[in-house]
């Protein structure tokens, strides 16, 4: 709770700072309040607080996730200087905008009622909305934004409808009182779920409300499609979890078809048309869409160990995510634009760009020695244990088309020769944020019991 | 303690409305029915400052109408929420007082951010 | 008896300029259809007893929201005919999913037992100031989280809608 008020305040704070032109101060302002709030939220630890007439519960699972998520926020402002100031002179305002998005994100983590995670999806909504269409002058940002909004909107429509079914169903919005209402067997209950179900695919991109995912990504600035990666896709499933998992667990005989048909189709559209990008942003779109399909499959298998999955798998693709984001935006920067062609002799002219982006892609593909391995290892277990073998086969297939894509970029980059390709020159914040996913990356990849025993 | 009250409290209002409405609809009709009529062409035609209308009335307009209506909106819904807040004044307390000066508070900071990055301001 | 024919003529008059909203061919036509709509419904909130949901729902949607929305008509070009004729298969797609939906709606909406399935009994809870209470006790936290994703919109509106410097 005191993390979401510092981080609320932070992001008024870093408005002001903006307001009064101390632009040198945004950023070191805002490493402050994050590192304070993710300690602010660690002292939470097994507390198990209830807030404000249990609106919210911060429980591990809701510590755990807020902390992920001011973490991943903290390496991508590692990587902001000098980015906002190119596009527009309201940096102030990103920063804020992003820190606000934030907050909407730790209240979907930590939400205990149906009231909250409407706000909390909405207050992170709006946020990228704007974000999306930073680049004013840019057709293909304005696009990305408007369709976003247009189809956020919509969706959103659909999660409230859901919210107040399941309500007239159970007559509650608390999550614990919606679990023990016993209306799992009432059709309205049955389609409220189904509602918020697809209320909150759209937010993650499942498809096939997945549409919107590829040119948003690639209309929006790379630094935002990175934060839409990594913050608002492990916030929305984090939220979908919790709340499958706190309030619908008992129906889960009813939903779990759905959800698996779900996973299915998001599995293979992502990954069959990731295979015919060229372009790495949209190819880093659809792998993000394929995803959102493993992680389905932890939700598939409500139980104990799916949240321990999830946070695994989110903090193995946020890593990866922050990683080959990062390398696409000094690619596109450096050489005008992200085709895949662009990568071509990036081993020879920035061998510490070519290995980390090879390990990103590798952790997102599941390589052994990554962290992505043990995210697939540990989504696919618990899937596993549900008896949802025909699913994993599925997505195990899934993982060999994947490996097949992420391997174009590394071939581009070792195998193939750019004659007039020139260095690229990192700055310090990324060459530090890299190095931190780089070490992270093998960390978590050779030591799994360090995240996978959290929950 | 819940306080009672019903739809049908609202048949005064309904009344009234439909009188206020009737009066309008009726006078129209009326002068409409008496009054006298020349209908010739340059009656007729919509009268701008004497300059002969071009165009239609369907041109876009600036966005800066935009902007003021949005912000109109956000600040609509702000002051909505202190009518339950205002009629509960008492009981709330003030606990209450804290809570609404919170919620304000927030919401004066945006309004103080519009104004200094001159979001009203029509020349700019 | 005079509730029950007022709450069948406000259902008709909400659904027909529901309908009508999105038949109608000039935009103009479809936003007056849509302030005809909300203030049937809000006739629907002042049966129901929910009257502080109707006032909210009369100023905020049929007064700001419908302005807005007149606003956001006036700045696009109306005079142009650039609407896009959607492909046919489109068409029946969205017929066939508005149709299911429809039909889980109706399903599920059928089997609901009216006597109040857990559901608020309390008949006077949409009064202002029964309201009022609940929102500033129970629901404290989404009320000032409400300030927060205000000001987001507030910086978004700004952000967007102001000539870059």
């Amino acid at each position: 709770m005191t993390s979401l008020i510092i981080v609320s305040v932070l992001a008024v704070a870093v408005l002001y700072l903006g307001l009064f032109k101390y632009k040198t101060a945004l950023l070191p302002v805002s490493v402050t309040g994050l590192l304070a709030a993710a300690a602010m939220a660690a002292m939470d630890w097994d507390l198990e607080k209830m807030y404000f007439s249990e609106m919210m519960l911060f429980d591990n699972y809701a510590v755990a996730f807020s902390i992920l998520l001011i973490l991943t926020t903290l390496l991508i402002f590692g990587l902001s200087r000098n980015y906002f100031e190119k596009i527009s002179n309201n940096v102030a305002e990103y920063y804020a905008l992003m820190l606000f998005a934030l907050a909407g994100g730790v209240v979907m983590v930590s939400f205990h009622n149906l009231a909250m995670l409407f706000i909390g999806i909405e207050i992170l909504s709006i946020s990228l909305y704007v974000l999306a269409g930073i680049r004013r002058k840019d057709p293909a940002s304005n696009e990305a934004s408007l369709k976003y909004f247009l189809m956020g909107a919509f969706a959103t429509g659909f999660l409230l409808f859901g919210t107040a079914l399941i309500y007239g169903a159970t007559g509650s919005f608390n999550l614990a009182a919606i679990a023990s209402s016993g209306a799992f067997e009432s059709a309205l209950f049955r389609a409220g779920v189904l509602l918020m179900m697809v209320g909150l695919s759209f937010k993650v991109s499942v498809a096939p409300f997945h549409t919107w995912t590829p040119d948003v990504y690639e209309g929006s600035p790379g630094l935002i499609a990175m934060f839409m990666a990594t913050v608002v896709k492990t916030a929305g499933f984090a939220a979908f979890l919790r709340l499958f998992l706190m309030a619908f667990a008992e129906a889960s005989a009813f939903w779990a078809i759905t959800v698996a048909i779900l996973c299915i189709l998001t599995l293979f559209a992502g990954n069959i048309t990731a295979v015919f990008q060229d372009r790495f942003k949209r190819l880093l779109a659809w792998s993000s869409v394929s995803h959102a399909g493993y992680l389905l499959l932890a939700i598939l298998a409500v139980g104990f160990s799916a949240s321990s999955a999830v946070l695994v798998y989110t903090i193995a693709y946020s890593l990866a995510s922050v990683a080959a984001f990062g390398i696409m935006i000094l690619v596109s920067r450096a050489r005008g634009n992200d085709h895949l062609d662009s990568f071509n002799g990036l081993a020879r002219t920035n061998p510490f760009l070519a290995f980390t982006l090879t390990l990103a892609v590798c952790s997102l593909a599941g390589i052994p020695l990554t962290a992505g391995f043990f995210g697939k290892f540990y989504v696919f277990k618990v899937a596993l244990a549900q008896g949802y073998t025909w699913l994993v086969v599925l997505a195990v297939i899934n993982a060999m088309i994947g490996i097949y894509y992420y391997f174009k970029v590394i071939i581009a980059m070792y195998m193939k020769e750019n004659a007039n390709a020139v260095a690229i020159q990192l700055n310090p914040g990324f060459r530090l944020v890299l190095s931190i996913v780089v070490f992270l990356i093998f960390l978590f990849g050779i030591f799994p019991g360090l995240i996978a025993n959290i929950l | 303690m819940l306080l009672q009250s019903s739809a049908s409290s609202y048949l005064p209002i309904l009344i009234q409305g439909i009188m206020a409405l009737a009066f309008v609809g009726i006078t129209m009709v009326i002068t409409h029915l008496v009054g006298p009529k020349r209908r010739t062409i340059d009656k007729l035609t919509p009268f701008e400052s004497g300059i002969s209308s071009v165009g239609n009335a369907r041109s876009p307009f600036s966005i800066k109408y935009f902007l003021v209506a949005i912000l109109f909106v956000l600040f609509d819904v702000e002051v909505i929420f202190m009518y339950p807040w205002a009629v509960n004044f008492r009981e709330l307390g003030g606990k209450g007082m804290i809570e609404m000066f919170v919620f304000m508070g927030m919401l004066l900071l945006g309004f103080f951010y519009v104004i200094r990055k001159g979001a009203l301001d029509w020349e700019k | 008896m005079l509730t029950q024919s007022l709450f069948y003529f406000l259902s008709f008059l909400a659904i027909f300029s529901a309908l009508a909203v999105i038949i109608a061919k000039n935009p103009v036509h479809s936003v007056l259809y849509l302030i005809l709509t909300f203030f049937a419904i809000t006739g629907h909130y002042i049966l129901l007893n929910a009257q502080f949901l109707a006032i909210v729902n009369m100023i905020v949607y049929a007064g700001a929201i419908m302005v807005l929305f007149l606003f956001v008509l006036m700045l696009l070009n109306l005079n142009a005919e650039t609407e896009p004729q959607k492909p046919a298969y489109i068409k029946i797609a969205g017929v066939v999913s508005g149709g299911l939906l429809l039909l889980v709606l109706v399903g599920a909406l059928k089997t609901v037992d009216v006597s109040g399935a857990g559901g608020t009994t309390a008949t006077d809870m949409g009064l202002v100031e029964n309201l009022g209470m609940v929102l500033f006790n129970e629901f404290l936290l989404p009320f000032e989280l409400a300030s927060v994703l205000l000001l987001t919109a507030m910086v978004g509106a700004v952000l967007i809608g102001r000539r870059e410097a």
